[in-house]
């Protein structure tokens, strides 16, 4: 089971510096890259050790495009959990849809990516794992999945190494670019994934009531947005043969407490 | 949770292997601030053995009571175990808000308790307030920095929030009370899933910091022109007491481990001082480095985007300048 979600390419995104305000239209929609990778390790999974690869996401329509290249890499269901019920939802109210969604279909490994490009919460995947009373590993770098299919040995990403984790299974796992090299879709397998449908749930589906999905049902709410001073155009430049270029580096680790 | 009822700010320290990490004292600092304003009590949660040699330093900070947690699986960072240990602590008495850093462990069990108590929780603040009509605010940003959301959380208590590390200098409490110090003891994990660390391994070279926590971090590109010339930057790095990081190319290239990338596949980082050398400045880089106070960039290529986003910049050759400023630092007096 994966949970994906299409996001804008947040790389092109840019601001309107008159307006203060992002600029979205001509910016094209992507599967989240962290997902991407979490897509493949289910594939691989599947390919060492049995099972079947279901990836969810929750939408509009228009996130089909992105279940349609999970579908292209190879996975073998795509459901999208889509309803102007679920619309403004937080990482609350996403995770309680997603975990719905996910007790009802049955799963022994639920991966994610880290965390989603645009909103860069990486909360998702631990509620999820939460609301389904299960373990969690997040920031994965490697799995091994062991012959019995009951229990995984994970290599978790941190500060500055990583830990090795054991886990039983039920689990979910966060991805982290380090986990592997995404397959491309071969023209072959876009094709045939064509012919496979792309279910929609709406929160009928799941059973969801209207005050536990979207933004009835968040614990967030956002009062208002603005654009943060990019400070742009204010940069010092000096050339390295300047005979006051190390000096004035000198003066500002000094202005900023860093050297004596 | 019941609204009314709900009462107090607590923070939730970390620390590893008996090591206060820096950003405890900066959400105890801001806690104050909160609590101040809320006119509530402030608590602080740490969780580990033998901690009690910590508590004169938490002390000086000014909470009011400090619980410190404990028991056989609270010697290892196990996110479930976290999350139902501090579950515990907020049953028998609900805080209005809790702050957490927004680092690794943090964010990770922070998100399994907001899940667990079904209350909300804004991730890598760089902003927390007390607005005019009394609401706890918090401002976080999104779309790769592009973007910031000012959020309430007006339905369900307690608030959480991560905090990202350097969004304030430590200050310690100017009125001293002597905090209650109280003792509970750590959750053990459910029956029905097994879970446990089998190793930690360290990657980054001992002299260098950690991303999240050094106050300079410098950022190294494909301008480094090699492994070997990382270890002029890493005598650099020792002299400023810096964290190394790279772009994404310097990862991909294997001269740095993946925990290092900065950018948008990688860390998003808020140091004081951010020392970009031989980056160009790519958006997937910057979208990594924004939050950064200050950003140094020394570049070859006067035309380098990075020199956009930057507050001091010098154009030249890398391996003329680092010499140059490592000279002239290893002339000065050591910093305490």
């Amino acid at each position: 089971m994966v949970c994906v979600k299409q996001v804008p390419d947040v790389a092109e995104i840019r601001i309107d510096e008159v307006k203060h305000t992002l600029i979205r239209s001509g910016v094209p929609s992507i599967l989240n890259p962290f997902d991407e990778f979490a897509v493949e390790e289910a594939l691989r999974i599947r390919e060492k050790s049995g099972g079947d690869v279901t990836v969810i996401s929750m939408g509009p329509l228009q996130a089909k495009e992105t279940l349609s290249k999970c579908l292209a890499m190879g996975a073998d269901r795509a459901i999208l959990l889509s309803d102007p019920k679920f619309a403004g939802a937080d990482t609350w109210a996403t995770s309680k849809t997603l975990a719905m969604t996910i007790q009802k279909i049955g799963f022994d490994v639920v991966l994610c990516g880290m965390k989603a490009v645009d909103g860069e919460t990486s909360q998702v995947g631990p509620e999820i794992a939460e609301l389904l009373g299960i373990p969690h590993v997040s920031y994965v770098k490697r799995v091994e999945i062991n012959n019995d299919g009951r229990s995984l040995v994970a290599e978790r990403m941190t500060e500055q190494g990583h830990q090795l984790i054991r886990s039983s299974i039920p689990c979910l796992l966060t991805a982290t670019k380090a986990l592997n090299v995404p397959r491309i879709p071969t023209l072959l397998s876009q094709m045939a994934a064509k012919k496979k449908e792309i279910e929609i749930f709406t929160a009928d589906s799941i059973g969801a009531q209207k005050d536990q999905v979207g933004l009835p049902g968040s614990r967030t709410h956002v009062l208002k947005v603005f654009t943060p001073n990019l400070r742009t155009g204010e940069c010092k430049i000096l050339q390295a043969d300047d005979k006051d270029a190390i000096p004035q580096l000198l003066g500002l680790l000094k202005k900023e407490g860093i050297t004596q | 949770m019941s609204q009314n009822t709900a009462s107090g700010v607590w923070i939730v320290g970390e620390q590893k292997d008996g090591q206060m990490a820096a950003v405890t004292l900066e959400l105890l600092t801001i806690g104050r601030w909160i609590a101040d304003s809320l006119k509530e009590q402030l608590t602080v949660v740490m969780v580990g053995n033998d901690l009690d040699p910590m508590v004169g330093t938490l002390e000086e900070y000014g909470p009011n009571k400090i619980i410190l947690v404990s028991g056989p699986s609270a010697n290892q960072f196990i996110p479930e175990v976290y999350s139902e240990s501090i579950a515990a602590l907020v049953s028998k008495t609900t805080p209005s808000v809790i702050l957490f850093p927004a680092t690794y462990d943090g964010r990770d069990f922070a998100a399994r308790l907001a899940a667990r108590l079904q209350v909300g929780l804004a991730a890598d603040c760089t902003e927390v307030s007390v607005d005019d009509e009394g609401r706890f605010v918090q401002v976080r940003p999104a779309f790769g920095g592009n973007l910031m959301a000012v959020i309430n959380q007006p339905t369900a208590k307690p608030q959480l929030a991560t905090l990202r590390p350097h969004i304030t200098k430590p200050v310690k409490a100017t009125t001293k009370v002597k905090p209650l110090v109280e003792h509970a003891t750590v959750a053990v994990l459910p029956k029905n899933f097994d879970k446990k660390v089998l190793e930690t391994v360290r990657e980054v070279a001992e002299e260098s910091g950690n991303l999240d926590e050094a106050e300079v971090v410098i950022g190294v590109g494909r301008g480094l022109g090699s492994l070997d010339n990382l270890k002029t930057v890493n005598k650099l790095a020792v002299l400023l007491n810096a964290a190394v990081g790279g772009s994404r190319g310097v990862v991909d290239a294997g001269w740095l481990p993946h925990s290092q990338q900065i950018g948008l596949t990688g860390r998003v980082i808020s140091p004081k001082m951010y020392m970009a050398l031989g980056i160009s400045g790519a958006v997937q880089h910057l979208v990594g480095v924004r939050t950064a106070k200050e950003i140094v960039a020394i570049n070859i290529d006067p035309e380098a985007p990075i020199f956009k986003v930057a507050t001091y910049g010098i154009v030249g050759d890398l391996f003329s300048i680092l010499p140059q400023l490592i000279k002239e630092l290893e002339s000065q007096p050591a910093r305490n």
